[in-house]
């Protein structure tokens, strides 16, 4: 907006439609239970996360988090590509809440979960995004939490690192940890995931068993 | 409506979400800092340069030309006292209008207490201001001037400075995420504030009436002492500083616009954070 638009038209201060991308959200997700969320393009699963992340404040209702949350929305925040992956794990691991001790003593593990020892002194736009999805997801579960958000973000990995990243679920079940998975790769939601939240244009079009929702979001989609 | 609080902090005690924040700011205007000077040769002293040959610009056209050595001896110390501390207000003031921006995706990804990136902002401008210090001292050592017990009250000065410098680029940082156009308003207004400000000029080339007002302006208040702590050996009258026009307690004017400044800063930024994020 530009303060003319705001000085001019004092009662007409929007000239863009309302769009609301959530609408009627309401779940309960308990400890140590794995939530997918699936839905289209644009139905509203980022910014569903987002608000959960805090990175967005809802217009109305409220949000309950009990722990502590890691947040994985995109690949490496603050992932500099003008940087090697030494500085960059430095700069995401205390992003993501690590103090100087933990990145010390976790670099060495980081570094190896992601298999990229050769490559620790490049400049990380020599990495595919492959790789730098390695890194960021290597940080991110050295990150203590309680609750892990994921958004569809794995899907870049090749074959060994999505099975890799699959073994770290097998952990996190048994840790008790929580975690939110938002994914368009139906497979995996139904192989992991407790329970699924189906959206749809930003309303909840149904929560249950995996199978079920899937099926109700294929018919939604005209698939079947 | 929901309280949001920013999550990575919330299991963490007062004193641990506020080391969490310093590291932020450590590690935000580390990464600038190095990527800033990261690729140019002479990019370190780019910051350097600029304001010495401006002020090598300034002292010949006002110190010769218009003669303004000689009002006193020490005029090119007073005039790059003014051009390095003015230099690190509107450097710290654009780079942080501009920072909430530049640091969208960053707002986007992650919630944390959004002030860190203003407060990263002018770190940046702060080690800048600092390396020019240096140059300054060279300067003073070479015009063989000898610090006094006055000089200790410098911290305090810059002190004030930083937290008015702070205020404004809080508040520019703030309305430029919804308002485009205050950058174009704020290219206005510092250059009017640099020639409000005596910056090239000693405030005795002021009429007197207007001497009062422009010592309000909390950048005039501090500069004048801060020439005055320096330049100890000035002949009286020549540095002329807030309780000289405002009254004994001249001081207490631009201090109160200073908090008053940052008062306002916090309290908009406060309202807006929230939406900040969506708003980028």
């Amino acid at each position: 907006m530009t303060l003319k638009e705001y000085f001019l038209h004092p009662f007409h201060r929007t000239t863009y439609e309302r769009n609301c991308a959530l609408n009627g959200v309401n779940f309960r997700v308990e400890r140590g239970e794995f939530f997918g969320v699936i839905g289209p393009n644009g139905s509203g699963k980022t910014t569903l996360l987002k608000i959960l992340a805090g990175i967005l404040r809802p217009t109305s209702g409220t949000v309950a988090v009990n722990g502590r949350l890691s947040p994985f929305l995109e690949l490496g925040v603050g992932f500099n590509p003008a940087l090697n992956a030494r500085d960059n794990v430095l700069i995401n691991g205390t992003l993501l809440g690590l103090t100087p001790k933990q990145l010390e003593r976790s670099f060495d593990k980081i570094i190896a979960f992601a298999e990229l020892e050769r490559f620790v002194d490049q400049k990380l736009k020599n990495y595919s995004a492959g790789m730098q999805v390695r890194l960021a997801y290597a940080v991110a579960i050295h990150v203590p939490f309680d609750i892990l958000l994921l958004d569809e973000v794995l899907a870049v990995g090749d074959q060994s690192f999505q099975e890799k990243c699959f073994a770290t679920f097998d952990g996190f079940r048994q840790e008790r940890k929580t975690m939110v998975l938002v994914s368009h790769d139906l497979g995996s939601v139904e192989r992991f995931c407790d329970r699924v939240l189906v959206l749809w244009d930003g309303r909840p079009a149904g929560i249950g068993p995996p199978d079920e929702m899937i099926d109700r979001y294929l018919t939604l989609e005209g698939i079947r | 409506m929901a309280t949001v609080a920013p999550l990575l902090t919330r299991r963490l005690s007062r004193l641990q979400s506020l080391a969490l924040q310093a590291r932020y700011v450590r590690v935000i205007a580390k990464t600038e800092f190095k990527l800033k000077y990261a690729d140019s040769a002479l990019g370190y002293v780019w910051s350097l340069i600029k304001p010495l040959v401006y002020f090598a610009v300034l002292l010949a056209v006002f110190g010769s030309f218009f003669k303004l050595n000689t009002v006193f001896a020490d005029y090119p110390i007073y005039l790059l006292i003014g051009i390095v501390m003015y230099t690190f207000f509107a450097d710290a003031a654009g780079m942080t209008m501009l920072s909430f921006v530049v640091r969208a995706s960053l707002l986007a990804k992650l919630a944390f207490p959004r002030v860190v990136i203003p407060l990263s902002a002018t770190t940046v401008a702060t080690l800048t201001f600092l390396i020019n210090l240096s140059a300054v001292a060279g300067f003073i050592a070479w015009y063989r001037i000898v610090p006094n017990v006055g000089w200790l009250l410098l911290p305090i000065l810059l002190l004030e400075f930083y937290v008015f410098t702070f205020g404004i680029a809080l508040i520019l940082a703030t309305l430029f995420v919804r308002f485009r156009d205050v950058g174009q308003v704020w290219e206005l207004v510092a250059l009017l504030l640099f020639y409000v400000t005596p910056i090239i000029y000693p405030v005795s080339y002021l009429p007197a009436d207007a001497r009062p007002i422009a010592l309000l302006n909390p950048l005039a208040q501090v500069i004048q002492d801060v020439r005055r702590v320096i330049l100890h050996r000035a002949p009286e009258g020549t540095i002329v500083t807030a309780p000289d026009v405002l009254g004994q307690w001249g001081r207490v004017y631009p201090i109160a616009i200073t908090l008053l400044v940052l008062g306002v800063a916090w309290l908009l930024y406060k309202r807006e954070e929230p939406w900040l994020a969506e708003r980028i």
